[in-house]
């Protein structure tokens, strides 16, 4: 959901940094989307597209990098992938924050964001 | 947080009715176009602000924090803040809660939680509402509990009715102790 805010606020955030910097236009802007945080990678490449027209990022490559989900049990230490929860009616597996080891609540430590990683341009 | 119908603007009245001679307590309502839950929790003369979101389908920080700014929190202890109803958009907003409680009624059918599993990895507390209808909509609350325990285990879930009371002295006393 909200993938056109997301993507304008990804436009205003590189468009910030080209103020600061002598760009003529932009080629590429990398994003890393964590599993976790519900970001439609396709619905963002559509807005994308659609609210880069007529600014320097027209045309530009949105290259999306994504980030697994990494939990950790604060009972028994486990750290790594979330328990999956696959019969679940679901068209993908849901994470569950189920500890795969002792089946405690894990807390999620990577793959919640949605961060800008990477902008190449030329100047 | 919950969805449309699912009963957050009476449990929290009835949280209200029990907790507002203890301390303050105030009330934020998230409603996309009327005043009708901000009115009737009013009536208990308690500070409630409406935040219309109009074509919004969830609150944000920024609209919280510009509702704290039209009451004096002097005098309050606890806010409830109730989100648009809505089980998807408001799990991607935190809105600086100290706790996040999501309530599912049995009025929704057996499958409201799988169907929204953020919602539900984002919570504090589960409350399973209108159990009193369980039987005549064929709905399980045991499994309705299940599987927000498959998702996240040591969760509590507390199965309510605001008709017949049940549950609410539970739901008050795990309140206070999030």
């Amino acid at each position: 959901m909200h993938e056109l805010s997301i993507a304008s606020s990804v436009v205003d955030r590189v468009l910030e940094f080209l103020d600061s910097h002598e760009v003529k236009k932009v080629i590429t802007v990398r994003l890393a989307i964590g599993e976790l945080s519900n970001v439609e990678a396709e619905q963002l490449r559509f807005c994308y597209t659609a609210i880069t027209q007529e600014t320097a990022l027209e045309n530009s490559t949105l290259e999306i990098e994504n980030v697994p989900a990494v939990v950790e049990c604060p009972s028994c230490s486990y750290r790594g992938r979330p328990k999956y929860w696959a019969d679940a009616l679901s068209a993908a597996p849901i994470p569950t924050f189920e500890c795969p080891d002792c089946k405690g609540t894990v807390e999620p430590v990577e793959g919640n964001d949605c961060a800008i990683k990477a902008i190449q341009f030329i100047t | 947080m919950g969805a449309i119908g699912s009963g957050k603007t009476t449990l929290i009245g009835r949280l209200v009715e029990r907790l507002k001679d203890r301390f303050g307590v105030a009330v934020f309502n998230g409603d996309a176009t009327t005043s009708t839950d901000a009115d009737l929790i009013a009536r208990q003369n308690v500070p409630v602000v409406q935040i219309a979101t109009v074509n919004g389908c969830h609150l944000d920080a920024n609209l919280v924090g510009k509702a704290l700014r039209k009451i004096d929190l002097e005098k309050l202890k606890l806010i409830f803040i109730e989100n648009i109803g809505n089980l998807i958009c408001p799990a991607e907003f935190p809105l600086g809660s100290k706790a996040r409680i999501v309530v599912v009624s049995v009025t929704e059918g057996q499958y409201m939680v799988r169907k929204h599993p953020h919602m539900f990895l984002g919570a504090d507390l589960v409350i399973v509402n209108k159990v009193d209808l369980a039987a005549a909509m064929e709905v399980s609350v045991e499994d309705l509990a299940a599987d927000v325990h498959k998702l996240k285990p040591d969760i509590k879930v507390i199965p309510t009715s605001c008709k017949n009371g049940i549950g609410l002295d539970e739901l008050t006393t795990s309140l206070l102790a999030v």
